[in-house]
């Protein structure tokens, strides 16, 4: 069977993000080296909370204890109401399948799929055996992203925008609840760049998705309802900057 | 600061590159270093085996099994050597290719190609020629521990001087030389090629012509779905698979080879005597046919006794009273007799065409093969117990009068090919040779003619042995027994006889069976190096799938799939395809029992799933230690 089993039971949260006092150490070239020392940070549903800081100052490392792809040295992760720190490998697996969408700086595609098959992959690694809905619900994805004449290619036959407006689709391909975004707008130009912002706002606005983002880019800044500073591994500053929404 | 960090230069360059890259650097050299030792213990083996047998059996055996024999090992030997040097140059030619993103990074920086190139070069040198000399210092070893005098053919044979010398300094050297000309060329054409196209390989690698609707079987789930495009669209997949067929497809000729030729040359032998045959004889000419019969098989010398001594003779009366037993099914009347024969090739024309349309005819004289000393065996076709695996087929009533079967070991020397210019004097008379046949009766130094031929050349009436062949009933025995004794003759099972060739056969064998068994191993060694450097190679997809949620379970899947979807794809050809090879095309007359067939093709079957599949788990283990950090951008 393809389902994966969802042994993390998501309740309904406060939060849709908590960490609270979270310290990462890792151990390099035999040397412990602390990428985050005991940062408080939450995230309610819906909301859009951008982690901005220079490079090496722990972003990333906050990305990945929040999708549960590492498990904190100290600290409590709860995302959507499960705790992440104490579940297993097969738990997490099936918890990010089921629940989390990615967005990486560098796109990562799976290769030899084209770019509606790694939308629909998601699909299938969440479980979704009904292979007539994910087509449907796959073709949709893609024509959002605006990308319906390069379905059929492969993402090295895409240019790095294509390939970011990819892996926007495949990110919600599973309807998270959660979307991870690691320095979306990174590689690609100001105009390029520019699209990938508009295509997260219409995640934040149209789906109500919440958002976690870390970025250099002041336009996903300004579109973040909370903003997480962080330097040297430790938080900084947290600014909910108040708008006038239209 | 560690001492590889202070290196400068090309040596700097490969020192720091091959250590940082770690596992993937042990792979290639692991990969190159099993191919070369195994490629190189597999032809000292072979040779070594091919000395001591030789020696072995220089004094046993006949010109035909020992040709089978030594036909197969020296295929063996050739097989394995396109094995070893193909895997190796596939090897360092995938390890090359790893590093072609890096090649077109550095040189993209602004690196004088030249230098590049020569860098890059040690590099793949470093690898190579250290792989070659570990390679060959473990096949020395091994094979040096093989050699020792537990070894019961070693024992046998005792030190055979520069065994295996030549193969330890010729095989690793041309592996190397090979090796190192794929790396030049690769290299080479990398750094000749632009920056962008070594930067941006991916593309390069993936087949766009099976892109579309997807093959796609839901029963067996998303991981055999996503694992059939992965193959079929990855041409390096592709390219692996084509380079591990033709491996597995060679090293099932040595297999399969092995077998045939082991079960034909067992046939050859039962052919000759077969099973549940009675011999009846005076007491010295049956002690006489029992040494000749086993002379196949021991050393022991024939002792020199006059074979048509009156008292040995069987009247065709008495004979004729065997086969009045009810339940006597043949009675083989044979006359034999030791004598010494002349060879020779009778004078013929020789025609030969110039360069223009002119055809000139010559005159060869007859030649003189030379003299031996032989067994003849005068024999009644019409009632011949045996069914030798003959050239041109065994005597008929009809044939000429003076028409001979020459034994395999005659072949060659004292009789000469084509046979039917071949002729040879005995007892006074010249006979045409008609066929040659495969026989242990005095290790193949026999000839076959008819019995009244024979009788008429001696001048007399009678023969000296009977085979009989009788129904399993105790009672034609027991009435058998006692009409011989009533004779004078004893009374013999064959039996012994033939085992005793059959167990030299196995003994032979059975040591010959180490070659495809290695074999077998280098092919799932190369498998391994194969399917590690596919993964290796694939291994950001692997950890992407990863990090966007597919548990180890499907990993797992995804991963066998792969590896053993591309070795079933490649077993479906190579193993029928080297079965039928072997079967139709390697020995005369093949015999394959269908147990051999069954129990090869399921050992090396599983041999082979079980290295894809370990290398599955070893991969998807690996992976579970990954995390998003080794996603490489």
């Amino acid at each position: 069977m393809d389902s994966q089993d969802e042994e993390i039971e998501v309740r309904a949260p406060g939060f849709a993000v908590d960490l609270v006092r979270v310290s990462k150490e890792y151990i390099l070239n035999g040397k412990p080296v602390k990428a985050l020392a005991s940062i408080t940070l939450n995230v309610k549903e819906g909301e859009v909370a951008a982690i901005v800081g220079p490079s090496g100052a722990g972003k990333t490392t906050v990305l990945n204890l929040i999708a549960g792809l590492e498990k904190p040295s100290e600290g409590d992760v709860r995302v959507l109401g499960s705790d992440l720190a104490v579940s297993n490998e097969h738990s997490l697996s099936a918890f990010r399948s089921a629940n989390i969408g990615f967005i990486f700086q560098s796109y990562n595609l799976v290769s030899t799929l084209t770019a509606e098959e790694n939308v629909e992959l998601m699909m299938e690694l969440a479980g979704w055996s009904d292979s007539g809905r994910n087509e449907k619900l796959t073709a949709e994805l893609i024509s959002m992203v605006g990308l319906t004449d390069r379905a059929q290619h492969l993402p090295a036959q895409l240019s790095g925008g294509e390939q970011q407006r990819v892996a926007i689709a495949r990110a919600m391909a599973n309807d998270p609840a959660l979307i991870l975004a690691d320095e979306p707008t990174g590689n690609l130009d100001l105009k390029t760049g520019l699209e990938i912002v508009k295509l997260l706002l219409r995640l934040k606005g149209e789906k109500g998705k919440t958002l976690v983002v870390t970025t250099h880019d002041d336009r996903i800044v300004e579109m973040a309802d909370v903003i997480y500073r962080l330097e040297n591994g430790s938080l900084e500053s947290v600014d909910r900057p108040t708008r006038v929404r239209s | 600061m560690e001492a590889w960090r202070a290196l400068i230069g090309p040596l700097g360059f490969a020192a720091k590159s091959l250590r940082r890259r770690g596992f993937h650097s042990y792979l290639a050299f692991i990969g190159l270093t099993l191919t070369v030792a195994t490629t190189t213990f597999l032809l000292l083996l072979g040779q070594d085996l091919a000395t001591r047998l030789g020696i072995d059996s220089s004094m046993r055996s006949t010109f035909g099994i020992s040709w089978l024999i030594f036909a197969y090992l020296v295929l063996a030997l050739g097989l394995v050597s396109i094995i070893g040097l193909l895997s190796s140059s596939y090897l360092v030619s995938s390890m090359i290719d790893q590093r072609m993103r890096d090649i077109g990074v550095i040189k993209a920086a602004g690196a004088i190609p030249r230098r590049l190139l020569s860098y890059v070069t040690f590099e793949a040198f470093a690898v190579i020629f250290s792989s070659c000399l570990v390679g060959a210092l473990s096949a020395l070893l091994v094979y040096a521990s093989w050699s020792s005098p537990s070894v019961s053919l070693f024992k046998q044979v005792g030190l055979v001087p520069n065994a295996g010398a030549s193969v330890l300094i010729v095989v690793p050297l041309t592996s190397f030389l090979l090796c190192y000309v794929v790396a030049s060329v690769r290299v080479r054409r990398i750094v000749g090629s632009s920056s962008v196209n070594a930067i941006s390989k991916q593309l390069s690698n993936l087949d766009l012509k099976s892109l579309g609707k997807p093959f796609r079987i839901k029963r067996f789930g998303s991981a055999f779905n996503l694992a059939t495009r992965n193959v079929s669209r990855d041409r390096g997949f592709n390219r692996t698979l084509l380079s591990v067929g033709i491996c597995i497809f060679l090293s099932m000729v040595v297999l399969s080879g092995a077998l045939v030729s082991a079960d034909t040359s067992t046939s050859y032998v039962v052919r000759a005597m077969p099973p549940h045959v009675m011999i009846v004889a005076n007491i010295n000419i049956y002690n006489q046919y029992v040494t000749l019969g086993t002379s196949f098989s021991r050393t022991a010398p024939v002792p020199s006794i006059n074979y048509v001594n009156e008292s040995y003779l069987i009247t065709p009366q008495n004979a004729s009273a065997f086969r009045a037993i009810p339940g006597v099914e043949t009675v083989d009347t044979r006359l034999i007799t030791m004598s010494s024969i002349t060879g020779f090739v009778k004078a013929h024309f020789a025609s030969n065409q110039d360069t223009g349309e002119n055809i000139n005819t010559q005159i060869i004289p007859e030649v003189d093969t030379g003299s031996a000393q032989a067994l003849i065996v005068g024999i009644d076709p019409s009632n011949a117990i045996g069914d030798w695996y003959t050239s041109d087929g065994f005597l008929h009533s009809n044939d000429a009068q003076y028409t001979m079967i020459a034994g395999d070991s005659l072949v060659g020397n004292i009789v000469q090919m084509p046979l039917n210019l071949s002729q040879v004097s005995a007892l006074g008379y010249r006979y045409d040779v008609k066929s040659a046949l495969v026989d242990p009766l005095n290790a193949g130094q026999v000839l076959y003619a008819p019995v009244e031929t024979l009788q008429k050349s001696l001048g007399l009436t009678g023969f000296n042995v009977l085979l009989l062949k009788v129904n399993d009933d105790q009672t034609v025995l027991f009435a058998v027994s006692q009409l011989a004794s009533s004779f004078g003759l004893v009374l013999g099972s064959q039996d012994p006889i033939l085992n005793s060739n059959l167990t030299f056969l196995n003994d032979t064998w059975s040591h010959i069976f180490l070659v495809p068994i290695v074999t077998l191993a280098l092919t799932c060694g190369i498998l391994l190096s194969y399917l590690a450097t596919n993964f290796s190679r694939r291994f950001n997809d692997y950890v992407i799938l990863k990090v966007l949620g597919a548990n180890a379970w499907y990993r797992l899947r995804l991963l066998m799939w792969e590896a053993w979807g591309a070795l079933a794809i490649s077993i479906l050809i190579a193993i029928p395809l080297a079965w039928g090879i072997s079967i139709f095309l390697l020995v005369p007359d093949p015999n394959l029992s269908v147990g051999d067939l069954e129990l090869s093709t399921l050992v090396s079957l599983s041999a082979l799933s079980v290295v894809s599949l370990a290398s599955a788990t070893i991969y998807s283990r690996r992976l579970g230690l990954t995390t998003v950090k080794d996603l490489k951008p």
